[in-house]
Formats: C-alpha cells, structure tokens, sequence
C-alpha cells in the first residue's frame, strides 16, 4: 500500500445549532481509492468542504504531503493538487469540451483565446485518460457520463494528487459507471490518490480500497473494503443508541380503511412504480437516502410536478390529481422540506398565510371578512401553540418551528385529512422538534393521515406506524414499526451488490 | 413568550409616505419661489391637475402589475393607441361619443389580456411580452389611423361633453373621478380575494400554488385590471388634451411606474401601496410643470424621471438587502 499523502487529524466544525464534524479523522494514502460513507447528515461533505477550502475549520490538523496546510479557498487546494469533481456537473453547455476544460485559465496569444492550443491540450489529456472524446465538440452535445469524464479530466488537468468524487455515479448509466471506473483504475496506477463518496454498496465493493464509515459528525472507523460485508458497513453507520423512546407498535388499529391508494405512480427517473397505502390515523415514514425519490413522489401525487402514470384513490375512489388545486380539492395537503420557498409567504402576516388555501371560506360578498379571518388564525395560534406576538406579525419574523406550526394551520384550516409532511423537522431545533412531533401524534390520534418523508433514522422509528423505504426512485421495502430496525432499513435503502 | 421585532416593514411604509408628501410641499413651495409665484396660479394647477389625472390612471393600473412581480412597458402607447382608435372611430366612421369612450376602455381591455395571458399562461416574460404589445400598440394606432393625428371634439362641440369627465364648469370632476377609482383600487388589493393573491403571488408564487391557489387566473387578472385602468387613462388624456398622434406615449411608461415605485411599491412585487402610488403620481406631475414653468424643455423632464426610477428602485433593492 502506498504511502499517506493526506491526513486529516481532530477536524472539528461547528454551525450555529449544528456540531458538523466532531474530532473526525481521515487518512488517504496515494494510489488508493477510499470510500467516504455514512448517512445522510454524516457529515461527509462538510468534511471534504473543509478539505478544501470552502470552511473554515474550528479546530484540527490537515497535513498533506508532508506539511501542515489550510487551503483558503478551492483556487488554492486545486494549485496544491486537491481537486474535487462535484456531483452536479459544473460545466458551460454551449461551450466547446476544451473551452470548459480551461476555463478561468485560458491558453492566449496575444489578447485572443488561443482555442488551437487549448484543443490540442486537451486532446493531450484524453488520451493520456484513454477517453474518446474530441474536444471541439460542444458539452451540451456530450452524455451526461461523458461531461463527467471531462470533470474528471479536468481535475487531473490541474496535475491533481487527491481528486474527491463526491457521489460521480448519481446521473450515470451502468456502462458510463463502468468505464468511469476504467478511468480511476488508471489514475491508481499513477499513484493518484482518490476520496470516493457513494451510497452505492455494490460501487463500493469494486472500486475502493479502504472504507471509512462517519456517522452523525464523528468519524467510526475504516475497513478494508475485500474484508468486509454490506452488513459490516451498515451496521458502523446506523449503529447509535437511539435515545427518543423509538415506537415498538403501530398506533394504527388492524381494520382502519385506507384512506389513500397510490398505485405504479411513474414520474421521471425518480419515481418508478411507486405503489402504497395509507390508512385512516396513520404515519406513514417515507425513508430513505438522498436522491432516493421521496420528495418526488410526493410532489408527483400532490399534482405539483407533472406524472406519466398512476392511479390514485381517495377514499376507495379513484381520483384525477393535476395540479395541487386538484389535490387540495381532495383533502391533501403538503408540507414542503423548504418552506421558505414553498410553504409560507413570508412577507405576509400570520393570518394572511392560515387562509391561503381556504381563503373563499372568510368572503363576505367580494370582500375577505378579515375579523373571521384573524379570529380563525388566532384559533390556530392557540391550540398549535405557536409562538407570535399577533396573527397580524409577518411570517418572516417567526421561528423555524412556529413557521412549520402555520404552515400546518394553512392545511388545517383547510380541513385536509391527509398530510404530507417533507422533512418536518428541517432546520428545527431540539425543543421545537418535539412540540412537532407531539402535533402530529396528536393529530393521527385525531384521524387524520399523514405521509412523513424523513432523512433522519431518529425520527423514523420514533415517529412512524409503518415505514415505506426507496431507494433510486424505487420502492424497495415496507416494514410494520415492530420489525423495523435501522438495519433493514438502511439495507433496503442502500443498493443490493450485483 | 419570546419576544420578537415588532412588524418595522409596515411602520416603515407609513414613514416612507409622510416623507413623500413633505416632498411633494416642499418641491411645490420651490418651484414656487424659483417662478416667483407665477407656479401657484390657477391656472398653473390645473395643468398639473390635467397631468395628474391621466398619469394617475397608468401608474394604479401598473401597480397591480408590478405587485405580482411584473411590469409593464406597454401602458403609455396601449393608452395612446386606444385613445386614437376611438377617436378615429368617432370622427371617420361616425361611431358614437359613448360608444366611442366603451372602445377606448375595451381596448385597453383587451390589451390586458394579451399580456396576462402570455405573461401567466405561457410564462413569457412580462418585459418581453409588454415591449413587443408596446410596438403592437403603436402599429396598430398607426394603421388604423393612416398614421394621422386625430383631434377629438373642443368643449363647444356637442359631442364635447366627455371633457366633463376631466371638469365640468367649476367643479374639478377629474379629481373626484381619480381619487374614487384609486379608493377602489386599494380596496380591490387590499380587501378582495384578487388584491390578496395577487400580492402573496408576488411574494412568493410556488407557495401560493402549493396551497392549491390558480396562480395564472390571479396573475393574469392584474393585467386585465391595469388593461382598463389604461383604457380609462386614454379618456382622461384627450379630456385634458384632445389632440393626439400616433407613434408616441412611450414617455409615460416611464413616468407612470416611477410615480408607483417611488410610493413604496416593489419591484420585487408582493409590496404595493396604492396611496404611495397616488402621492408618487402627485409629485412626478408636479415635478413635469415645474420643468416647464421654470423654462426647460420636456427634454430635462425625461433625464430627471429616469433617474428617479433608479433611485426609487434602488432604494427599494437596498432595503431589502438590509433586511435579509
């Protein structure tokens, strides 16, 4: 094995409210490919922003060839040969393959680009990568498992050491995946040292050398990748004590009617056949890893993006959902896991935002009867509990978690009976997440139905009746609260090895 | 109970307007002293008046607009356009007075919904949608007219009676016309069902749509207001004037949103005030025969509107950086 060329020793980094990284450690040595895992929320990135540049650490050592070092900024860990090839392509469409390759430090001659040289440069690189591509093709023209070659290559243009992927396989096809590993096997033989972040098990197994496991902001611990299981993995990342009482049985009695049906609901990549229920009084847990398609199917069945196929039932009826009118018309309301953008309207009051979705219930003739009105948001401020001086006080001015309170107040006044909830404790802290999850325990003993999309473990098994996993915009399990355990969770939730 | 900030948006809103209107005195009583007196007779006022009137009705219609997050460019020559297709009709085919008036408004009308329904159905966008309905509205004034001027009827002409709507005798009837149609403006954005989505979906559209809100009705519905409002602002126009040609009004637009804009409504919509915009309208007309009462040709008027669209809009771009 090759010797370390970067060591990343006690990293500590802390966000208002968010202890991101707690002592973590990271060792890389050169000509190896080690796997970053963990769950969502791990900290992963955060550790490789850290890396290079884009935080600042609290505290720690990073030590690279030799020399204690703090990049700055990106520009300065790319000059020192860290490069990272980021998940979302970063390139310029209507540019020309080389164009992209050199952009921010073009070949000149004189004032003009010398587009000559860097075409020629940039056919250097390819071949020295084994990759076909020519470079005065346009990027927009390219597969999207091509513009990642051209990340990649632009990385090692930059005479890279350590190049980071952070999840390069999210957008790729099996073949692009396969000759993408091509690629790193061949920078492993040039002693190229690679940080390789995926969820994908089967990945894991045929690329990577060394795995190293982080779980909730501290580092686990690292194994060699031909040791170990799948199991092995999972169990280093899910393996906390889970200190909130977890449910051990659904509240939800044996005979109560399904309230929602969704059947092969088809919307895009990220939703593929879908299929599940709902029951009267239920919460539904919606796991799964990021980019696994949760938020997509249920903005597909709350008429909000457009869907290819699927039949939905309301009540045993079979209904047509379009557009969120369409959905609102039968009872469904969805809260968003960015609320900002699309929950609330924050430059409107209190009252103002309860009514949105009922609005034509407070009309006096053309006129909104605005004493209703705020006497109706006051009804809501009071039994949420929702902190605010007034119904007259601009959303903006609120809390995270009394925003999520009005939020449920607009579905509530409403009088909807089922209730995506996306994420509802994002960005919500400690005591307020408790008052929310006690809401809405209170509002499933009351009869209402609720789908709840989470990214936290925690919160799951604490929250949910019954639990629906996906992974890759599929479904690929559902278990009953009393089976569940954070093992079988995360083995549906993370890809089977081929 | 935590405590917090008590709502300083709209407090500052009300500042903002009592700083407007001493703005406005203070502007009145320097053209004034600069004209020596000469600025506050009769006269003098009623050209303002007659100013006000017909900007006023743009610049209500634009606000609704600008409070979804649009804007409007077309406004001054759509209110061109129906002022000179209705008057040919009256005075070449022989439709008319009341009739002549309808048409004004109808077209006016009808232009609103050309830009609201591109602009909410088809997702163009409003600057690109109100440039292009600008030049519609000049050809078609101008063909429709062979490209002539076209006098609507003096006060001695028995058709001359729709001059009453700008003033009958003593009684300044333009201005209690003005400030009726601007009451019932506020009412419409502040107390229907249309002004509340309207300024939510300016705010924030995605979660006006998420609650299940027909986001494109609503948008489109404030194009077709500020559509009639200009139509209407046509009739008060050859009320005061009579005479207009075709191939211009683009002035206007300019005017119109800077008298909207600098009475506290945002360009990044969500925020308007009608009687911000009143005020605004007040002092861009005072501001119009200031200039020509101190001598200067309309030329240092247009210089001086456009920066103040500027400083208004950029005012408006700072506090809220402030905020955020």
């Amino acid at each position: 094995m090759g010797e370390v060329i970067l060591t990343m020793k006690g990293i500590d980094k802390s966000f208002p409210g968010v202890h991101a990284l707690d002592h973590v450690d990271l060792e890389v040595r050169k000509g190896e490919v080690l796997a970053l895992m963990g769950e969502n929320g791990a900290g992963k990135s955060t550790l490789m922003k850290v890396l290079t540049g884009i935080y600042k650490k609290d505290s720690g050592t990073i030590t690279y060839e030799g020399k204690e070092v703090e990049f700055k900024n990106t520009r300065e860990a790319q000059d020192a040969g860290v490069v990272i090839v980021h998940q979302e392509l970063n390139m310029l469409g209507h540019l020309t393959v080389a164009q992209n390759l050199f952009i921010g430090r073009e070949f000149k001659k004189g004032i003009t680009i010398d587009d000559k040289k860097m075409n020629e440069e940039a056919k250097k690189l390819f071949e020295k990568l084994n990759v076909d591509i020519d470079p005065t093709e346009k990027m927009s023209n390219l597969t999207v498992g091509k513009q990642q070659m051209c990340e990649i290559a632009k990385a090692v243009s930059f005479d890279a050491k350590v190049i980071i992927f952070d999840e390069p396989s999210a957008a790729l096809t099996e073949a692009e995946i396969e000759e993408m590993f091509k690629i790193i096997r061949d920078l492993k033989k040039k002693d190229i040292a690679m940080v390789y972040i995926s969820h994908r098990m089967d990945e894991i197994k045929v690329i990577t050398d060394r795995v190293t496991v982080m779980r909730d902001g501290t580092y686990v611990g690292t194994l060699i990748t031909k040791d170990c299981t799948k199991e092995d993995i999972i169990n280093m990342m899910v393996g906390r004590v889970i200190y909130e009482d977890p449910k051990t049985h659904s509240a939800v009695p044996a005979d109560a009617p399904v309230v929602l049906k969704v059947e092969n609901l088809n919307a895009g990549k990220m939703v593929q056949n879908v299929s599940f229920e709902l029951h009267k009084g239920e919460i539904l847990g919606f796991s799964g890893l990021m980019g696994a398609g949760r938020t997509e199917t249920a903005r597909a069945l709350f008429g909000a993006d457009p869907k290819e196929s699927g039949d939905i039932y309301i009540n045993g009826e079979k209904v047509t959902i379009n557009s969120p009118e369409d959905a609102v018309k039968y009872g469904i309301g969805y809260l968003s896991e960015d609320r900002k953008r699309y929950g609330i309207v924050v430059q409107k009051t209190v009252a103002e935002n309860t009514t949105m979705a009922c609005l034509y219930n407070f009309m006096k003739g053309i006129f909104i009867d605005k004493k209703k009105e705020e006497k109706v948001a006051q009804d809501y401020v009071d039994a949420l509990a929702t902190k605010t001086p007034g119904v007259d006080q601009l959303v903006v001015n609120l809390s995270g978690g009394n925003q999520q309170k009005v939020v449920i107040a607009k579905w509530l006044a409403r009088n909807c009976d089922i209730l995506i909830f996306d994420e509802p404790t994002r960005g919500i802290d400690v005591g307020a997440k408790n008052e929310i999850y006690k809401l809405m325990n209170k509002l499933a003993a009351e009869g209402k139905s609720i789908i709840m999309i989470s990214s936290e473990m925690t919160e799951i098994l604490r929250m949910s009746d019954r639990i629906v996993i996906m992974c890759e915009g599929k479904k690929t399990g559902e278990i009953d609260i009393a089976e569940a355990t954070q093992e079988n969770i995360m083995n549906l939730a993370t890809r089977e090895i081929n | 109970m935590e405590k917090i900030k008590q709502n300083a948006f709209v407090k500052k809103a009300g500042f903002n307007r009592i700083i407007l209107v001493g703005v406005m005195l203070l502007m009145y009583l320097a053209f004034g002293a600069l004209t020596k007196g000469n600025f506050f007779g009769m006269s003098r006022i009623l050209n303002i008046m007659n100013y006000v009137y017909f900007l006023g009705f743009l610049s209500l219609g634009v606000t609704f607009v600008i409070a979804t997050g649009g804007i409007d460019f077309s406004i001054g020559p759509v209110m061109f356009c129906c002022a000179l297709v209705s008057g040919y009709s009256f005075l070449t085919h022989g439709v008319p007075m009341a009739v002549a008036l309808v048409l004004s408004v109808v077209i006016g009308l009808l232009f609103g919904i050309f830009n609201g329904y591109l602009v909410a159905y088809w997702k163009v966008p409003p600057f690109i949608v109100s440039m292009a309905s600008m030049n519609i509205a000049k050809g078609i004034a101008a063909v429709f007219t062979k490209t002539q001027s076209v006098s609507w009827p003096q006060s001695s002409d028995p058709n001359g009676w729709y001059r009453n709507f700008v003033k009958m005798g003593n009684i300044p009837t333009g201005l209690i016309i003005f400030l009726v149609a601007a009451i019932i403006c506020g009412i419409i954005l502040n107390k229907t069902k249309a002004g509340r989505y309207i300024l939510c979906l300016g705010s924030n559209k995605e979660a006006v749509r998420l609650s299940g809100v027909d986001v494109k009705k609503w948008e489109m519905l404030a194009y077709v207001i500020c559509g009639i409002l200009v139509g209407i602002a046509a009739i008060f126009f050859v009320g005061a004037y009579t005479t207009v040609q075709p191939g211009y009004g683009d002035q206007y637009n300019n005017e119109a949103i800077a008298g909207c804009v600098m009475g506290g409504t945002s360009m990044a919509g969500g925020l308007a005030s009608i009687g911000g915009t009143v005020i605004g309208v007040l002092i861009i007309s005072l501001l119009q025969q200031g200039i020509l009462a101190l001598g200067f040709s309309k030329d240092y008027q247009f210089i001086i509107t456009g920066f103040i669209v500027i400083a208004a809009v950029y005012a408006d771009v700072s506090a809220r950086r402030r905020k955020n």
